[in-house]
């Protein structure tokens, strides 16, 4: 084995050290509300560390976070706040698997530095349920099969919904058009397509089936 | 009925093995891996990024306590290189470090010293060489050499099909942990647990009850992780083991593109004979296949090009040679269809060349030589309950195919720019391993003591269906809502010496396995009831929507009431089963025997609108009937058939997988290497269950799903080239796939790609 030291001789604390990036702390998002020993808490550590501070706003929860700059937006929801659902899956914008709303456009979060998502309102496939209930076109995309090994389904639904809050009711044309650069490699588009259309369906009719 | 998984994919709560939560203290590994596609290693020099940020230690091939071996049906593949290097991208070192980033920073500071050998990429370059991975081998039927004295006519060529990479959209990955005991766990991304198991240990040199491997689900995995995500498993575990911590490794999307093999390309030559009423009387092909640097999964896959080397057509004499040449690019391996894709593009080919000779349209030639109902297969079985010609005449009934015809040929008329073409494409697809032995499954069923059921087989869930399937199979045994039945992980502890989710086999294996094991709980729990019922006659006993009913009245027991009396009466609510299937043999020295269980047929209307200015094309409609048997699940089978098709089409058209001149992969991106998006989707796709079909070898009388509808694909090619031929009716198809846009556009205005002139040596 090469081997610079003996297996357990690596540095718990060095370890932790290493991660890039550390929640300060997280509070439903409350208008008004400052929180100034946080924030100076913040600045103190950012000093230390060469990170910086970040405050993001993902499915309506704020979040204060520390980062290391070159952190991507989809790196701080997968690896810090455990929002899984957001799939890395060619990290080059490729894709569309990482795929997240920032105010409300859809935008590959593999591309998008955390810091620059900062003060902006993030939605990831998290932030569509309302309690238990499913979206409509979360339900959609059950009711027509609008997928086979689930990977790229968060961003295809994320993809269909940036659509739909432009257009309740998109042309086919439109569809294929923005949602394009959200690859299935099951290829279950046929379906994919079927789940879109119905969506907007759901929701001009107001039914929320 | 809808797919069950549906409901937590929608919400992103799947957990794929790069969603779980790492363990404390869990380790991240990178690859070193080599640079050059054929050479000695001289010298490593691990120094400087033993030093480098954050790492803890290197791994090479003498850090292996066991056999450094990961091949499967041939040993001659290791782990890690450490005295040559067979292709670029093997891997020849660990790294391991506290964050991937650092393992990776720290592999590229590794230096090697390498002495150049030369390589070989082109399959036949290899077999010239006498670089193969196996002997040749051969599948006859009657006798060419005497057949070709009875054609009419007589054409020879070639055809050749590129590779295709997965993509599958979860990367290969594992995540090992050491436990107590000197074993090791794994959770790995694998269609195939016990051959994670097998080679860990191995490697490992520990026995295979030391090693547990468990596998949630795969986001994809289309055959590249049947063989080939061992290798990463077996490397987290090995890093597990020495370090004593949990090792996670995940590939980046491009050093899995690099790093894993993918379907194999084939070059193929071919004699095809016919008489003047367009019947198939002889046909002789040599497959040379490009395998890569090691064996792999190639031997069997060449076996299954050899038999599917008539597709649907019975042809009185052949003769089909494959060769399966040693290249040095990544060893290349299953992948959706598994052979079977190469030779049907191959016949297709000929049957193209043979009607553009004689001036007939292929589908002529290809309804002339259908398979009927008792014909034999060169390989010795004979068609039975068979569909070839069934799906033809409903698919063209469907289409109102001479109304269709008239219609694509007066747009062409009409039509100076936009061509449309179309072609048939018949498909028919043997079920079952052509490794006999490896048609076996066990299943493990718990009904636990709230009424609750847990299911334990081999199949593995990657997209196609399978746990709704099986979740379908107990809930319709024990008569039971779905909802009391849940599928567990795939795990070797549960489900021993398995074969992996392959060859469209899973619920047919697993299924069948499964239904034998509720049958022997139910069993039980009938025999402990009518004893307090005090009836002799079980008959009259039957569950049915959740409650016992005796002579067809309900009983005061619920399933759940009824799962409680058989516990506090002492009889087992577990049981575990087995299933083999029956009356499959294969005879290797003669190459004859009964090798499938059944076959699945089909047939697709391919159209496709070619755009003669800018090469572009649509595959605008699609049109299909298909043999699913009974159909288990027609929701679930219709999404695979669709999902086939269109990789298919993929693999046939903008799919290219391109190598450099010194075997480096160009094509490493998902910029530059195309796959079909929405987009591509065909503007029509219709997929017709053909009626009455019933398959008694087949879980509940459906027919596997997987792979056959992939080969509808190959239509998309020859649609394509019948468009080509409506703009320029001279146009030499050179049978070359896949047919790229950028392709297309050439051989619309340039002489240059033209192959050389066809033999012919006979005309009618």
């Amino acid at each position: 084995m090469n081997d610079k030291s003996s297996p357990r001789k690596f540095s718990r604390r060095k370890f932790v050290q290493g991660v890039s990036t550390t929640i300060i702390g997280s509070y439903v998002l409350t208008p008004g509300v400052s929180k100034i020993s946080e924030k100076l808490e913040a600045e103190t550590k950012e000093i230390a560390s060469g990170k910086k501070p970040l405050n993001l706003i993902v499915n309506k929860v704020r979040y204060e976070l520390m980062i290391s700059p070159e952190t991507t937006l989809a790196e701080v929801l997968r690896n810090e706040l455990k929002l899984t659902g957001t799939k890395l899956i060619c990290n080059h914008g490729e894709c569309g698997g990482c795929t997240v709303l920032l105010n409300g456009e859809a935008i590959y979060s593999c591309q998008m530095l955390a810091l620059d998502a900062g003060e902006k309102e993030v939605t990831t496939i998290e932030g569509l349920l309302t309690g238990e209930e499913l979206h409509p076109i979360q339900k959609a995309f059950v009711e027509h099969d609008g997928l086979q090994c689930g990977y790229c389904t968060p961003g295809q639904i994320i993809a269909a919904q940036a659509i739909l809050l432009k257009n309740s009711q998109p042309s086919k044309e439109e569809i294929l058009t923005g949602m394009s650069g959200n690859l299935c490699r099951c290829a279950a588009y046929p379906n994919i397509l079927k789940s879109v259309l119905a969506a907007a369906g759901y929701l001009t009719e107001g039914t929320n089936r | 009925m809808k797919n069950y998984d549906s409901y937590q994919h929608v919400r992103g709560e799947s957990l794929f093995l790069d969603d779980l939560t790492s363990p404390e203290g869990v380790l991240h590994a990178a690859i070193f891996s080599s640079p050059i596609a054929h050479g000695l290693i001289k010298t490593i020099d691990f120094h400087e990024a033993l030093n480098s940020s954050g790492v803890i230690a290197i791994l090479s091939a003498k850090d292996i306590p066991g056999e450094n071996q990961i091949g499967g049906i041939i040993p001659d593949e290791v782990l890690l290189a450490s005295e040559k290097v067979d292709y670029i991208g093997q891997p020849i070192a660990l790294v391991i470090a506290d964050s991937y980033l650092n393992a990776k920073k720290a592999s590229n500071k590794i230096k090697i010293n390498l002495e150049k050998l030369p390589p070989i990429f082109d399959p036949r370059e290899a077999f010239r060489n006498n670089s193969l991975i196996i002997p040749s081998r051969t599948f006859e039927i009657g006798d060419v050499e005497r057949a070709w004295k009875s054609c009419d006519l007589i054409i020879e060529g070639t055809a050749d099909s590129g590779g295709q990479e997965h993509l599958y959209l979860e990367t290969q990955a594992a995540l090992a942990y050491p436990q107590e005991g000197n074993k090791i766990k794994i959770i790995s991304s694998t269609q195939s647990p016990t051959a994670v198991q097998r080679t860990t240990a191995r490697i490992l040199a520990i026995k295979m009850n030391q090693v547990e491997v468990d596998v949630t689900r795969l986001g994809g995995g289309f055959g590249g992780k049947e063989d080939q995500a061992t290798a990463w498993a077996v490397m987290a575990a090995l890093g597990a083991y020495k370090m004593k911590a949990p090792v996670k490794l995940v590939l980046k999307r491009n050093d899995d593109m690099r790093m894993t093999g993918k379907r194999h390309p084939y070059s193929s030559d071919f004699k095809i004979g016919l008489t003047n009423d367009l019947k198939i009387l002889a046909y002789e092909v040599t497959f040379y296949q490009n395998a890569g640097a090691a064996a792999d999964l190639s031997p069997a896959i060449l076996e299954r090009t050899l038999f599917h080397t008539t597709n649907s057509y019975f042809i009185p004499n052949v003769k089909a040679t494959g060769i399966s040449c040693k290249t040095n690019l990544p060893p290349n391996t299953a992948f959706r269809g598994f052979g079977g894709p190469q030779a049907m593009f191959v016949i297709e080919s000929a049957i193209f060349k043979a009607a553009e000779k004689l001036g007939v349209d292929p589908f002529e030639i290809q309804e002339k030589n259908l398979l009927n109902e008792g014909d034999e297969f060169p390989f010795g079985q004979r068609a039975e309950n068979c569909n070839a010609r069934k799906t033809w005449n409903e698919l063209k009934r469907k289409i109102n195919f001479e109304k269709t015809k008239v219609n694509i040929r007066n747009f062409n008329q009409e039509n100076n720019l936009i061509k449309k073409g179309f072609a048939l494409m018949p498909i028919c697809f043997g079920i079952s391993f052509t490794n006999t032995l490896m048609n076996q499954a066990n299943a493990l069923v718990h009904i636990y003591t709230d009424g609750s059921v847990g299911i334990s087989t081999a199949a593995v869930e990657m997209g196609q269906g399978v746990n709704h399937k099986l979740r379908q199979v107990a809930a319709e045994l024990f008569s039971i809502d779905l909802e009391k039945v849940s599928i567990e992980s795939t795990n070797t502890t549960r489900s021993a010496n398995t074969s992996p989710t392959a060859a469209s086999s899973a619920a047919d294996l697993n299924g069948k396995a499964l239904e034998n094991a509720c049958r022997i709980i139910l069993d039980r729990i009938i025999t402990n009831i009518a004893r307090e019922l005090k009836v002799d006659d079980l008959k009259r006993l039957l569950i049915k929507k959740n409650i016992l009913l005796l002579d067809n009245k309900p009983t005061e027991f619920t399933w759940e009431k009824l799962i409680q009396k058989t516990y506090t009466d002492r009889v087992s609510l577990s049981a575990q089963a087995y299933y083999a299937t029956p009356g499959i043999y294969f005879n290797r020295n003669i190459n004859k025997g009964k090798a499938f269980a059944y076959h699945v047929y089909g047939t697709a209307f391919i159209e496709t609108a070619l755009d003669c200015l800018r090469g572009i094309y649509k595959i605008t409609d699609v049109k299909i009937v298909h043999d699913f048997g009974k159909s288990l699940n027609p929701v679930i089978d219709k999404g695979q058939a669709e999902g086939a098709l269109i990789q298919g089409l993929g693999w046939m058209t903008i799919e290219e997988v391109i190598y450099d001149e010194r075997g480096k992969l160009i094509t490493d991106t998902l910029s530059t290497y195309k796959v079909p998006d929405l987009h591509f989707t065909p503007d029509k796709v219709e997929i017709n269950f053909l009626e009455d079909s019933e398959n008694p070898m087949g879980i509940f009388n459906s027919k596997a799903i997987g792979e056959p509808p992939l080969m509808y694909g190959i239509g998309g090619y020859f649609a394509i080239a019948n468009a080509i031929k409506a703009f320029k009716q001279d146009t030499n198809i050179d049978c070359k796939a896949p047919m790229t846009p950028e392709k297309v556009l050439i051989s619309l205005y340039s002489e240059s790609i033209k192959q050389k002139p066809l033999k012919i040596t006979k005309e009618s």
